[in-house]
């Protein structure tokens, strides 16, 4: 345990200091592009947090509650597409297919929204439960298609994503479109089809706790459950799982189906939360950050919360240093990539212990080798 | 006189902080063999990939004939006159032997290889030294001990004075083997210096002129052969006393337990794998599969556990028939698999030891009870099975990846056992596994034949198979070509002539001992 306990320390440390290296580095870059590189460095480093400003009277508010907002609206999108790759990543299965599942989840959600009518509990529980399956449908089919016949997940998940996207703007233009608006939406759902609001000033809607109880049943269903279990060995080494009597294409199929679900549940959350309506481009793209995510949290689910409010404050603090800095957009995403890159690469860190350790003398090595015992 | 290799004070630390070689100095003399033994891990292979150039040393400094040197690279040490054999052969399978001989040096004219240059080149040096080759035959179609004489010529050619042979008779039958040290001294005696690398004693003691044991890497002695006994080298090796005999009581042969009737196999590519193998495994017996590498023992052992389904035939337990329904239905019935690819298939290197010592019945109670694992089940079982098997590791979450080669063994063979099976399959149990593990895991088979189970002993290892099994059956071609009851009058040249393909036994002869 203790030796668990160490290498979890040294982990700790690690990121630490190569996210320390990574916002420099990308201090580094706003310098050579800004007149004012320490104030548009502090907007992106400072901005998703609210503010206290204090009256001359004393008394005390809250300001910028409104960005704070955009970070955790962000963060809730990241997590649950987060979460869904971090599945199956565990799996080894390289499907990408959150973007198309993410849209259909929506649709789904839409039409439960639009076209039942029931109490707020039972239609919102309606509409979750659709986008879910939305979501389940449009990760079994790849999942079939790789365990059966082999068609590899990356081209067919992409495939499926132009599939699903291309199908949710043809039935939105064609069928559920508003044409009292002036541009292609829906109507606004029905207040009972809404997520209601938690934190006033913004549009963090219990979404925060769907995303919290979906964090909570990942974890478990990967580290407690069966079939968890098997998609961790499955991803560990696939001829293992086999050899130990795994039914591996029944676990390839299911991995990729129930990532599926946690997709379309962001889906109700751009949808019933954010938006309150289906708008063409949903979101566009926001299915691969998920990839970032689950990267960041080495597919662990509970790293992914984390994984998901650093990525999502990176995210939100880059877009107001843009808006608020000369830095322009263009540049904005390149230290944001800079800075996922620099922290994703796995080997940066040995490589600066590789040449410290270089400079020192052999024996000295030794010496300090010595005290950890043994190594044959 | 200086020696001709000097490796002095020689440290190698990896970037992941293993200490492979601590403070080791080898010496060579010109002329000589010299055994270099030890147990995996214990540096050896480090130590002569320095020498080759293959790896930098930390610490230290070589000379070669008295003068100091620095090798960057396997080229450089080319040219000082240093060849290397490697354990995996290093040879172009569609390739001619004379290509492969005389490859990256190319005799040339009018800038096109000049192929019968290379043909001759080839056939001189083989003369020269004994190594008979054909210089015309494709390598794939050549036996293994052809290959490893293309290697050897391969270093000659270079202008190796020096060849280093990394575990040369691990794949060879006792008669290649004893055809490459017929080579070898061939070699030696026309001048050239041999270092061999191996952990077979009766070898060192058979070919050598000295030896340098090591240790945990460091060198634990350094002595001319005529004055240690194999006792003394093992004992150098592992540190303490080594029991080369096993204690095996008269055996109590029960019922047939499994019985497999023409299983044949025909692979994806169309090449008959298996031809009409039948046999049984009876309680309370170990019946081992001689053969040389290659000759169908792979696929039978994935067939019966049930990896692959047969082309024809069947095995049943009980007159249920095993095959076609996937590993977990052969497992059901009571088969245990120690696989023969460890690292494929045994286990999942990045997972914790908990984990893999579960992937056979983690669905069971009472790791999984209503639909959840418990965590604290999972621990203890393999708590349990890390003391009774002697697993050593940091804990039971610590990853196999982090275990050394003999321990990542007996965490198959904890598992593999502890679900208490009725036919135990053991695919090359020992390879690669160093002589203390080794020794523990025959005692482990012997231990489940005197508990009454059913064993079958897939082994390259002749001795193994005439130290364990009870029975004897011989594959050649994907055939059983002969089925002995093992007695003390049984020798491994006799097995040879069948492993060869020399000698059969006749259909009433085989069917008397099935």
């Amino acid at each position: 345990m203790s030796a668990t306990r160490r290498q979890m320390a040294l982990e700790i440390v690690r990121i630490v200091l190569v996210v320390a290296l990574a916002l420099l580095l990308g201090f580094f870059i706003t310098a050579l592009v800004s007149d004012d590189p320490v104030g548009a460095y502090t907007e992106f480093l400072t901005g998703p947090l609210p503010k206290v400003s204090i009256n001359d009277d004393g008394s005390w508010q809250l300001r910028g509650v409104n960005r704070f907002g955009n970070w955790i609206e962000d963060s809730i999108t990241l997590i649950l597409l987060g979460l869904s790759v971090a599945i199956v990543f565990s799996a080894r299965q390289f499907s990408l297919g959150a973007e198309g599942q993410l849209f259909l989840g929506a649709l789904a959600a839409g039409a439960v929204s639009l076209y039942i009518q029931a109490p707020a509990v039972i239609h919102i529980s309606l509409a979750l439960i659709a986008a879910g399956t939305a979501g389940f449908i449009w990760g079994l089919i790849p999942g079939a298609l790789k365990a059966y016949l082999n068609a590899d997940e990356i081209v067919s998940t992409l495939m499926l994503n132009i599939i699903a996207i291309q199908f949710y703007q043809f039935v939105l233009i064609r069928y559920m479109r508003d044409f009292s608006a002036g541009y292609v939406g829906t109507e606004y759902f029905p207040e009972t089809a809404v997520l209601p609001v938690v934190i006033p000033g913004t549009r963090v809607t219990v979404a925060l706790f769907i995303t919290i109880a979906a964090v909570v049943v990942v974890w478990f269903f990967m580290s407690r459950m069966p079939l968890g279990y098997e998609i961790r060995m499955l991803g560990a080494n696939r001829k293992f799982a086999e050899y130990g009597g795994i039914k591996v294409k029944r676990v390839i199929t299911l991995s990729m189906a129930i990532s599926g679900i946690l997709a379309g549940l962001a889906g109700t959350h751009l949808s019933m939360g954010l938006l309150k309506q289906l708008t063409l481009s949903l979101s566009p793209n926001i299915g691969f950050e998920g990839i970032v995510v689950a990267l960041l949290a080495r597919n662990d689910p509970k790293w992914v919360p984390v994984a998901g409010l650093f990525y999502g404050y990176l995210r939100t603090g880059a877009q107001i240093m843009e808006r608020s800095s000369d830095v322009t957009r263009e540049m904005v995403l390149v230290i944001q990539a800079v800075i996922i890159l620099f922290i994703t690469a796995e080997l940066i860190l040995p490589l600066i212990q590789q040449w410290w350790r270089r400079r020192r003398s052999p024996k000295a090595i030794l010496d300090s080798i010595e005290e950890v015992g043994d190594v044959a | 006189m200086p020696n001709l290799i000097d490796m002095r004070d020689i440290i190698k630390v990896y970037p992941n902080g293993v200490v492979a070689n601590r403070d080791v100095n080898f010496s060579v003399e010109k002329g000589e063999i010299h055994a270099l033994v030890g147990e995996n891990g214990a540096g050896k292979s480090t130590l002569m990939k320095i020498l080759y150039g293959l790896e930098q040393p930390t610490g230290g400094q070589i000379f070669l004939n008295g003068r100091p040197v620095t090798i960057h690279n396997s080229h450089q040490a080319i040219n000082l006159g240093i060849g290397m054999v490697h354990q995996n052969f290093m040879l172009i399978p569609s390739f001619t032997v004379a290509e492969n001989v005389v490859l990256g040096q190319e005799p040339t004219k009018r800038q096109m290889i000049d192929a019968e240059a290379a043909t001759r080149i080839t056939l001189q040096l083989a003369q020269a030294y004994g190594l008979d080759v054909d210089p015309a035959a494709k390598v794939e179609a050549t036996p293994v001990g052809m290959r490893q004489r293309v290697e050897i010529l391969k270093t000659l050619y270079r202008g190796a004075d020096l060849l280093i042979l990394d575990e040369p008779t691990a794949v060879l039958t006792p008669q290649e083997t004893d055809d490459l040290f017929d080579a070898v001294r061939r070699l030696v005696g026309q001048g050239k210096t041999v270092i061999f690398i191996t952990h077979k004693l009766v070898e060192v003691k058979e070919i050598s002129d000295r030896v340098t044991v090591m240790r945990h890497g460091e060198v634990t002695g350094r002595m001319q052969m005529a004055d240690v006994s194999e006792e003394d080298i093992a004992r150098m090796m592992v540190g303490r006393d080594v029991l080369f005999r096993i204690e095996k009581p008269p055996q109590q042969r029960g019922e047939a337990v499994v019985r497999v009737s023409g299983l044949s196999y025909v692979s994806a590519t169309g090449r008959p794998l298996l031809r009409n193998v039948s046999f049984n495994v009876y309680h309370g017996e170990i019946l081992g599969i001689a053969g040389v590498e290659g000759n169908g023992q792979t696929q039978l052992a994935e067939l019966l556990g049930g990896l692959a389904p047969p082309t024809t035939g069947e095995a049943t337990i009980g007159g249920q028939s095993i095959l076609g329904r996937g590993p977990r239905h052969v497992r059901e019935a009571g088969v245990a698999h120690i696989p023969e690819d460890r690292l494929t298939n045994g286990v999942a290197l990045e997972a914790s030891i908990a984990d893999n010592l579960v992937v056979d019945r983690y669905y069971r109670p009472p790791f999984t009870h209503r639909g959840a694992m418990s965590l604290r089940q999972i621990r203890q079982h393999a708590e349990n099975l890390m003391q009774k098997f002697d697993i050593r590791a940091a804990g039971a979450e610590a990853t196999i990846g982090s275990l050394s080669g003999g321990n990542m063994q007996k965490v198959i063979i904890a598992r593999e056992f502890s679900a208490d099976p009725a036919l135990l399959i053991a695919a090359q149990p020992t390879r690669g596994v160093d002589i203390g593990a080794s020794e523990f895991v025959r005692r482990q088979l012997v231990e489940a034949r005197n508990a009454g189970k059913a064993v079958l002993l897939i082994s390259a290892d002749l001795a193994e198979i005439l130290t364990l099994a009870d029975r004897i059956a011989v594959m050649y071609k994907g055939e059983i070509v002969a089925v002995f009851p093992n007695s003390p009058d049984l020798s491994e040249e006799a097995l040879g002539l069948y492993m060869l393909g020399l000698k059969r036994q006749t259909p009433p002869e085989i069917e008397s001992h099935l």
